[in-house]
């Protein structure tokens, strides 16, 4: 037989067994048999030897040309198969992507903290500091400083825990703003969060531990419409832009004017409902310019300078922002309650 | 404050809705708690004549009668009344009719005669018996006086008025009357304020040969003023005056006393009036309470009475608590002759005090409290000697006793219309401040911008340029402040060093699966006992307060622990499983104080765990919270007797403690109600934040290869990783990259009291790459530190 018959011969034989080849294996086998050191392709590569000279490169030509055909024959077949393979191994890993697992552990900051920080964010913002003072107070901060002299009846009328004749819990957290009048000159520009305390009885609407936010501004020329701008951006940062503020005529001691403060009511945006008694309005905070006498006890000019102060009460505002009926589950730390904020 | 709106009405017209009225008063400072309808239990009862009256056929004691009640067809109604007979004037139910207790008259038959109504008995009306004393008269309530057919009748007891609760803010004690309020209701609406003219007739004599007074304690009782009526004629109110009170919720008592109520109710002055002839001497001493002094007050109680009580004396004894109630003594009886009105002006602490240390409170002693002007005195005094002209009720004897040696000054200010108009933000020009001030009833001299204010007798509350802001701002309208927005230099703001560490400490605890709690800051005595620290430890010394609510709130806490193992008790027993809780808060040392002498107050963080949690998850979680801060600590052995004797441990920053930590002891967890084993954590903070390292330049990544060799180690059981592990990397230098533990195996094949700790070692050269031999001479190095050093050897 002459080289080209054999040559046809091995193409076809391994053409035929290409067809029947199902597996990687196979192939490789196949290969060797092929093309391998003992492979019928090499023997007869190796026959040339007994060619004329002059058949040699005829021949030689002949075989590599056949042998480009077959490796790359059997290379597309090693593509088809490892791709058929492939797809058979991914099929066969499909997973019920619906299956339940437990989730990664993440827990979340108190309802109270939540409602703070976005408070504290949105008084950033508007550039104020921080301050915090402390939990025992002294009277001459908590109260006198602030125009509650001793025997004043307002001072009755915020339940004070005593720790003796001039040491008190605080029951508000205005003598940070007395303590900051007193070391820093104006302007001011603060916010003053923290825990206060009040001789309350427990129950759903009441708590002798509560957490206040108190802002100060000291400046010159300060008005109540600066005040109501502050609360207005306030209100809509924390509510939505639809919400307004509206402001009553009160009273605070260390305030004057003073003012109430509702916010439109966020649960029906005023129409009236259950949550709001139907006024269309949610009472939310106290304000007022800060009272002259204040400003002279902590050693700010009257005459040159004016400011307003507000408060929150941030239990009242969480319980309002979650609909939580009950003051108490913020002090319980059940998880089946703190689970749900996020 | 409750005021009765037919009574408010004589003084000031109010041309609005009651919605309108209640929104306007609100915005103008003068709150509304509640309205109440008097009448609203008792509907379309209105007065009937008897025409006819027969025996019902089928009973033995119905009546069936024919009533006129105006309307063109008389009713016929069954009544069971055995008084009820023809002619009377009676309550006529009609059909549709609401009773007290929501009953509703329907159209019905009794033993087969048809009943078109029901006549009413006092009691089936629910009217008290001081607005009409016949109501509680058996059987069918007749009327004694004539009234026109079809009258509705809460016409005739004075229960077609509405009461208006309103909130009368800390600093206008001059609203809690019927005429504060008339006056702020005139100015609110822009009407006349009609206040009656105040005149007595008097019958002549002398007070002086009557009655002296002496006051001994001038700034405990700065006004005394008193008038005497003679010939006192005791009986009971007229209708209006009972209703009046009532309305007000007062009880009529006699037109004596009754008019000392309504004088208080009118003017806001507390009043008294004594039996002057039950009075030692006619000689009214106003002086302090002797030792060993008692009294027995209107109520019949007789009380001892402290050395501070200011008490009104007579030449002998007590007579009455200045203030607060009169004595049963001098109490105006049927018997009573001669009068003696007081209208003083008392100290409010003083009041408040004794009112507090006696226990009593009092509608008069709360009005002392919260402050009676004594200018206005004298006005309230001379009303009461009008009433008793109106009322004929004596004879007003001629003169007056005011003792009122440092009377005030009328508040005169100079103010400057442009700075109220900057303090309120809103653009208010002088006339219309003047206006709005005259109609406050201020005096008023504008003077271009500047303006000199008079502030009225009945105002105490008038000091300052900023109060004369809040009155123009009140009337001329809270909703005219503009939203304007603040000028001057933007400051920068930002959270302070300690809320931006708490804020970086949530995050990172929310990040590893914990909940934020809040407790209190104070506990029982008992539960910080309960931890069983030792008696000379700091936390067992509380900061006590002195007027807790009670045991729970007795002491602040010197520990974060009562409210963390509470907490995890509470979600425990209510079956939460793996539970991840932490707080931030303060606790106090009440030993160690600052230069205020306030306690020192500690930022602290408790953490705890439960469930799928043991020693090292609580380690752990407090490692991480050092490592994110480059917080280097050392740990050391802790010994808490609230936690497991063999599960603690604490972590050092030098000499100061940084966090206990453990397992709870079972006696702990028992005490606390823990139905199983439970893992917490205190950090310092103070501490901790300040050891807080920020981060240091990124090093380079190594490029030379690692090489990782594991090595088994078998030692006593008593031998401590910890230590093992520092000395291992100590000793092998710095070509040892890290040292890991991997497993820890116990097991016969090692022997009993043995353990065998799987390490793997990195070793890296930061310059070339490590050959075999260099890393066979680290290995037996590390070997040689275990075994010399902790008796350690490597596992066959």
């Amino acid at each position: 037989m002459d080289i080209r018959e054999n040559l046809d011969l091995i193409s076809r034989e391994m053409h035929e067994a290409l067809e029947n080849v199902g597996s990687l294996q196979e192939l490789e086998a196949l290969k060797v048999k092929v093309l391998g050191k003992k492979g019928s392709l090499t023997a007869l590569l190796r026959s040339m030897g007994q060619l004329s000279p002059e058949e040699r490169p005829k021949a030689g030509q002949m075989i590599n040309v056949a042998r480009e055909e077959l490796t790359a024959a059997l290379e597309e077949k090693q593509q088809a198969l490892s791709s058929a393979e492939k797809e058979m191994r991914l099929k066969k890993e499909a997973i019920d992507v619906t299956e339940p697992r437990d989730l990664p552990l993440v827990g979340t900051v108190h309802p109270t903290q939540l409602v703070l920080n976005e408070v504290l964010s949105c008084f950033e913002g508007l550039g104020y500091e921080v301050v915090e003072g402390p939990e025992v107070e002294l009277d001459h901060y908590n109260f006198e400083l602030l125009n509650l002299p001793k025997n004043h009846p307002a001072r009755d009328a915020q339940d004070t825990f005593y720790i003796d004749d001039s040491i008190v819990l605080r029951t508000h957290t205005s003598p940070v703003q007395a303590r900051t009048m007193l070391t820093k000159k104006p302007p001011i520009r603060i916010v003053c969060p923290g825990r206060v305390f009040r001789a309350d009885e427990v129950d759903a609407t009441h708590s002798p531990v509560f957490h206040q936010i108190e802002g100060l501004v000291i400046d010159k020329d300060v008005s109540m419409g600066d005040l109501k701008g502050t609360l207005d951006a306030f209100a809509k940062r924390l509510y939505g832009d639809d919400i307004e503020v509206r402001f009553r005529p009160s009273f605070f001691p260390f305030t004057e004017p003073s003012a109430e403060v509702d916010l439109t009511c966020f649960n029906c945006h005023g129409k009236g409902c259950k949550m709001c008694k139907g006024t269309g309005w949610i009472e939310v905070l106290g304000c007022g310019m800060v009272n002259p006498k204040v400003l002279e006890m902590c050693g700010i000019d009257s005459s040159v300078y004016s400011g307003f102060a507000f408060g929150i009460g941030l239990e009242r505002i969480t319980m309002l922002r979650y609909g939580i009926k009950d003051m108490r589950l913020l002090y319980e730390g059940d998880l089946r309650f703190l689970r749900q904020f996020r | 404050m409750k005021v009765s709106m037919k009574w408010l009405k004589e003084y000031a017209d109010i041309p609005m809705t009651a919605e309108e009225y209640e929104s306007r008063m609100i915005m103008t400072g003068t709150g509304v708690e509640g309205t109440e309808f008097l009448g609203a239990e008792l509907e379309n009862v209105v007065v009937g004549r008897v025409l006819t009256c027969r025996d019902h056929e089928n009973s033995d004691h119905l009546h069936v009668c024919t009533v006129d009640v105006g309307e063109e067809e008389a009713l016929q109604i069954v009544c069971g009344a055995p008084n009820v007979k023809e002619g009377l004037l009676v309550p006529v139910a009609k059909i549709g009719a609401k009773l007290p207790g929501g009953h509703v008259i329907k159209k019905g038959k009794l033993r087969g005669v048809e009943s078109q109504g029901m006549l009413c008995s006092g009691p089936e009306i629910g009217v008290p018996v001081e607005l009409y004393p016949s109501v509680g008269d058996a059987g069918l309530l007749v009327f004694q006086e004539e009234y026109p057919l079809g009258t509705d009748v809460r016409t005739i007891f004075g229960l077609d008025d509405t009461v208006i609760d309103f909130e009368i803010l800390a600093n206008r004690p001059d609203c809690l009357c019927v005429w504060g309020v008339a006056r702020e209701t005139a100015a609110a609406m822009g009407t006349e304020l009609k206040l009656p003219e105040i005149k007595v007739q008097e019958v002549g004599d002398d007070i002086a040969d009557y009655a002296r007074v002496e006051v001994l304690e001038s700034e405990l009782c700065p006004r005394y003023a008193a008038k005497v009526v003679k010939n006192v004629r005791v009986a009971p109110s007229p209708a209006w005056l009972r209703q009046y009170l009532h309305a007000c919720g007062m009880r009529s008592i006699n037109n004596i006393v009754d008019i000392t109520n309504f004088v208080m109710l009118e003017t806001g002055h507390p009043m008294h009036a004594f039996d002057l002839d039950k009075v030692e001497g006619r000689h009214i001493i106003v002086r302090k309470a002797n030792k060993g002094e008692t009294l027995t007050t209107l109520d019949g109680k007789e009380h001892a009475l402290p050395e501070t009580a200011l008490m009104i004396c007579d030449e002998t004894h007590p007579t009455g608590l200045a203030g607060i109630m009169g004595g049963e003594e001098s109490e105006i009886t049927e018997d009573t002759k001669t009068i003696l009105f007081e209208c003083a002006a008392f100290d409010r602490t003083s009041i408040r005090l004794t009112s507090r240390a006696m226990g009593i409170r009092t509608e008069s002693s709360g009005r002392f409290e919260r402050g009676v002007n004594p200018q206005t005195c004298m006005d309230a005094l001379l009303r009461a000697c009008q009433m008793v002209n109106e009322l004929d009720a004596g004879d007003v004897v001629s003169g007056v006793i005011d003792l009122y040696p440092n009377p005030a000054k009328p508040v005169v200010l100079d103010v400057n219309c442009k700075r109220i108009c900057t303090r309120a933000g809103v653009e208010v020009n002088p006339e219309e401040m003047k206006a709005i001030l005259e109609k406050l009833l201020f005096q008023v001299e504008v003077n271009g911008e500047n303006m000199k204010v008079t502030a009225p007798a009945f105002r105490q509350d008038i000091e300052q340029e900023a109060d004369i802001c809040e009155e123009v701002l009140r009337y001329a309208g809270y909703d005219r402040i503009p939203i304007t927005h603040l000028k001057g230099e933007n400051p920068m703001g930002g959270l302070n060093e300690k809320t931006r560490n708490q804020k970086m400490l949530r995050t990172l605890l929310s990040g590893m699966g914990f909940y934020e709690t809040m407790t209190f800051s104070f506990v029982s005595k008992k539960a910080i006992d309960m931890l069983g620290m030792p008696q000379d430890d700091r936390r067992s010394k509380p900061l006590m307060v002195l007027n807790p609510l009670g045991e729970d709130t007795a002491c602040m806490r010197t520990t974060m622990l009562c409210g963390l193992l509470k907490t995890l008790s509470t979600n425990m027993k209510n079956g939460n499983v793996d539970g991840r809780i932490y707080e931030l808060g303060a606790t106090f040392d009440a030993i160690n104080r600052t230069a205020e002498n306030l306690p020192t107050e500690t930022p602290s963080l408790a953490i705890g765990m439960y469930g799928n949690a043991d020693f090292y998850s609580i380690r752990g979680v407090v490692e991480a919270l050092c490592k994110e801060n480059g917080i280097q600590y050392k740990i050391e052995k802790a010994e808490e007797k609230y936690l497991h004797p063999g599960r603690q441990t604490k972590l050092m920053l030098g000499d100061e403690m940084l966090c206990v930590l453990g397992e709870v002891h079972p006696d702990t967890a028992e005490k606390f109600d823990l139905p199983g084993r439970a893992y917490v954590a205190e950090v310092n903070l103070s501490v901790f934040f300040q050891a807080i390292r920020p981060m240091e330049m990124v090093k380079s990544i190594a490029r030379f290869p690692a090489v990782q060799r594991d090595l088994a180690l078998v030692m006593k059981e008593d031998v401590l990783v910890g230590p093992m592990m520092d000395a291992l990397k100590s000793g092998c230098g710095a070509l040892l990259e890290d040292i890991r533990m991997f497993d820890v195996f116990r097991g016969v094949q090692i022997g009993e009291g043995n353990k065998s700790v799987a390490f793997s070692f990195t070793f890296r050269s930061a310059d070339h790459t490590l050959t075999e031999d260099e890393i066979n001479k680290l290995t037996n190095k590390a070997l040689k530190i275990a075994a010399e050093q902790f008796d350690a050897h490597i596992r066959a």
